[in-house]
C-alpha cells in the first residue's frame, strides 16, 4: 500500500531540511521504496490547501491527507504514526 | 522621560492601557520618580506603536511578545518572524472560513422565513433553530 506524506512548511525552514532526511527514510523503511510518495508543500504556494488540511502552525504534516502533526514529531513519534498504516 | 500621561498621549493609547501592556511584559517604565511614578523614554513610544500596528494587522498581545521577543534574541532571523506571519495568515483563514460557514447556515435560515407578520410561533427560524438543537441533545 503506497502512502502519502506531506510536509507543510515556509521555504526556507532549516529544521525542516534537516528532519525531513530522517523521516523520510523511516517511511521507506516502514513502507518500502517504492511505496512512500513524499512531497513538500510551500505553505506560501499552497497556502488554500495548507488550510484545508486544518494548518495552524509550521512545520506540520499530514499522512493521505489528513494532518497528523502540527510540528515536526520526533523520529519514534512519527514511526508509531505510521506503523499502523502499514497494516491497512 | 515622559510621565505615563505623555507618553500615552504621545503614542495615541490611555495609560490604563500602559499599565495593561506593562502587566503584560510588553512594555516596562525606564525608571521611576521618587514617589513612584512611572517614567518612559523615547524607546518606550516606539515600542507602544510597534504593538498597536502588530494588533492592527491580527496579533495578538501573546503574538506581539513573541515578535517583541524575537526582536531583541541574538539568535533568531528574519525566517523566524516570517513564520509567525504566516501561522497568523493561517489562523485568520480558518477564521475566515468559520464566519463564511455561519453565513452559510444564515442565508439557509433567511431562505426558510419569508417574514410577515406571523406569529414567532410559527417562525421557520426559530423552528429551524429549535429543531437542531433537539438534534444536537439527541
Amino acid at each position: 500500500m503506497s502512502v502519502k506524506i506531506e510536509l507543510i512548511a515556509a521555504p526556507g525552514c532549516g529544521k525542516c531540511v534537516a528532519a525531513q532526511e530522517q523521516l523520510r527514510a523511516i517511511a521507506t523503511a516502514v513502507f518500502g521504496d517504492n511505496e512512500v510518495v513524499w512531497r513538500e508543500v510551500n505553505v506560501l504556494k499552497e497556502f488554500d490547501y495548507a488550510v484545508s488540511l486544518g494548518v495552524l502552525s509550521m512545520p506540520a504534516i499530514a499522512v493521505n491527507g489528513e494532518l497528523k502533526f502540527s510540528s515536526l514529531p520526533t523520529p519514534e513519534q512519527f514511526r508509531t504514526m505510521l506503523t499502523p498504516l502499514e497494516s491497512c | 522621560m515622559h510621565t505615563i500621561g505623555k507618553v500615552a498621549a504621545l503614542a495615541g493609547v490611555s495609560p490604563d492601557t500602559l499599565r495593561y501592556y506593562e502587566k503584560e511584559h510588553l512594555i516596562t517604565p525606564a525608571s521611576k520618580t521618587d514617589a513612584g511614578y512611572r517614567l518612559y523614554d523615547d524607546e518606550a513610544v516606539r515600542r507602544i506603536r510597534f504593538i498597536k500596528t502588530a494588533q492592527h494587522c491580527g496579533f495578538t498581545l501573546s503574538d506581539i511578545h513573541e515578535l517583541l521577543t524575537l526582536k531583541q534574541a541574538d539568535s533568531a532571523c528574519c525566517e523566524d518572524v516570517r513564520s509567525v506571519a504566516i501561522e497568523k495568515k493561517l489562523r485568520i483563514a480558518h477564521k475566515l472560513q468559520a464566519l463564511q460557514a455561519m453565513s452559510h447556515a444564515l442565508d439557509e435560515l433567511i431562505e426558510r422565513c419569508t417574514g410577515g407578520e406571523a406569529a414567532t410561533d410559527e417562525c421557520p427560524i426559530l423552528a429551524a433553530l429549535e429543531n437542531s438543537l433537539a438534534e444536537t441533545a439527541r
